[in-house]
């Protein structure tokens, strides 16, 4: 206490020099309006510049939570834009839906459109995997096509997907026939090619110019007579039948949106040609 | 009361009423103000204790601005001027015990370290209230000629008060 006394009056001068100046100061710029108006103008940029450097500080502090808070919304954002991708993917298939004419001899028939979630080509058995299943009508040994042509059969339904069995998969045959003719054959690939398939079984009679086209035969209610399947490019003689080359429309190597046939009838002609299988094994009896 | 307190009273209230009436509204050339009261902290003995000193010239200042109407810029001023003025005196006389008059004054320290000591006082005085005043050296040139004129004027005005204070004291004594 004694060296504080001793330390005031040993620099009382400096000590009330000090005082009269920051009292002459304060009477300075809180009196006199225009040292006032001065005073708070370079009060406002010195504070500016104190607290911008503060902030640029301990702005870095911060961001871990802003990268946190950032990273939600960017998963938020995500999700938003799936939903949206999603509303227009299904208004594209509407239109498209909309845009291709159905015949009206196709009246018994309905599609479904299905997006294409994964496919090969290059495999010796391909299958195609599809966003549509059971809860969307979808059942097994239901066809499917694209814009361009035949794409496979259904072959295992789930309650949202489904797995097809593409063209280019041996164990589909297809019963097609050259467009304009009555003469069927079976439409199988041979594993050479995934732009080709081979149609065989075709009588020897059967008059074809390369370059036909050719269809579904209708023969089946897989799919419905006339969808096209490729041009002839080759013709193979055999024994008894012929066997034919076919370009193939489809280019599953792009495939994207295909349509699965529905066929209102197929469960009745399942019905009756089981009864008649039955009633013919009765009559053998 | 001693007498020189009462000399030193009297003188005070007559440069102050000097001061806020007369010479604080005289500007000469638009930039030279007269500062007389100066002349109290500038010839208080030298013996007087400098917190003494600093109280006076700030007291004096405030006074001035009240007169003035303007807050602090005087009082900054003064107490600035009285705490330096024994440094500023030493840089001229640097033996302050061989003085045979406490108060400094021509008579004290000879007109040439008298004149020296208070051109400087009165320099630093006008700079330090010419400043405070404008606050900014947006027009350097008004507060540098303002500096000049004030310090000019003052000195002129100080010296002839030196010599007529001086002249009435030695009548009183003879």
């Amino acid at each position: 206490m004694r060296n504080l006394i001793r330390f005031f009056i040993r620099y009382s001068t400096w000590i009330l020099t000090i005082i009269y100046v920051v009292a002459s100061c304060c009477l300075l710029f809180s009196r006199n309006p225009y040292q006032h108006h001065l005073f708070l103008t370079s009060a406002g940029v010195l504070g500016r510049t104190v607290y911008g450097a503060a902030n640029s500080v301990t702005s870095y502090f911060y961001l871990r939570d802003i990268n946190a808070d950032l990273q939600t919304r960017n998963a938020d954002l995500e999700l938003e834009i799936l939903k949206l991708k999603h509303i227009i993917k299904q208004y594209e298939n509407k239109e498209y839906a909309d845009s291709v004419p159905v015949d009206t001899a196709l009246q018994r028939y309905n599609f479904v459109l299905a997006n294409v979630i994964n496919n090969s080509i290059n495999r010796s058995h391909n299958y195609i995997t599809i966003d549509k299943g059971s809860l969307d009508g979808l059942a097994p040994e239901m066809g499917v096509v694209d814009q361009n042509g035949v794409v496979g059969i259904v072959n295992v339904v789930g309650p949202h997907a489904s797995r097809v069995m593409s063209v280019l998969n041996p164990y589909l045959r297809n019963s097609c026939k050259i467009k304009g003719q009555e003469l069927v054959g079976s439409l199988v690939w041979d594993g050479e090619s995934p732009l080709e398939a081979v149609l065989e079984e075709l009588p020897q009679h059967a008059e074809f110019n390369l370059g036909d086209t050719v269809v579904t035969s209708g023969l089946s209610t897989v799919f419905p007579e006339g969808v096209p399947v490729g041009i002839v490019v080759d013709a193979i003689a055999e024994e008894n039948f012929r066997t034919l080359r076919v370009r193939l429309f489809t280019d599953f190597s792009t495939l994207s949106t295909v349509r699965i046939v529905v066929d209102y009838l197929s469960d009745e002609i399942k019905a009756v040609e089981d009864d008649d299988r039955q009633t013919g094994s009765g009559n053998k009896k | 009361m001693t007498r020189t307190s009462l000399y030193f009273l009297l003188l005070s209230i007559i440069l102050l009423l000097a001061q806020g009436i007369v010479f604080s509204h005289v500007c000469l050339f638009g930039v030279a103000v007269p500062f007389v009261f100066i002349f109290v902290p500038i010839t208080l003995p030298l013996t007087l204790n400098r917190n003494w000193v600093i109280t006076i010239g700030f007291i004096m200042g405030m006074i001035v601005d009240i007169f003035c109407d303007t807050p602090g810029v005087n009082a900054l001023a003064a107490t600035l001027m009285s705490a330096s003025r024994s440094s500023i005196l030493r840089l001229y006389f640097p033996h302050e015990q061989d003085l045979t008059d406490p108060c400094p004054s021509i008579k004290s320290l000879g007109l040439s370290v008298f004149l020296r000591y208070l051109v400087t006082i009165t320099l630093l005085y006008s700079m330090i209230a010419m400043i405070a005043d404008s606050l900014t050296f947006f027009n350097i040139l008004h507060i540098v000629s303002g500096i000049a004129g004030s310090t000019i004027l003052s000195s002129a005005l100080l010296l002839a008060l030196d010599y007529l204070t001086s002249t009435q004291r030695r009548e009183k004594r003879l």
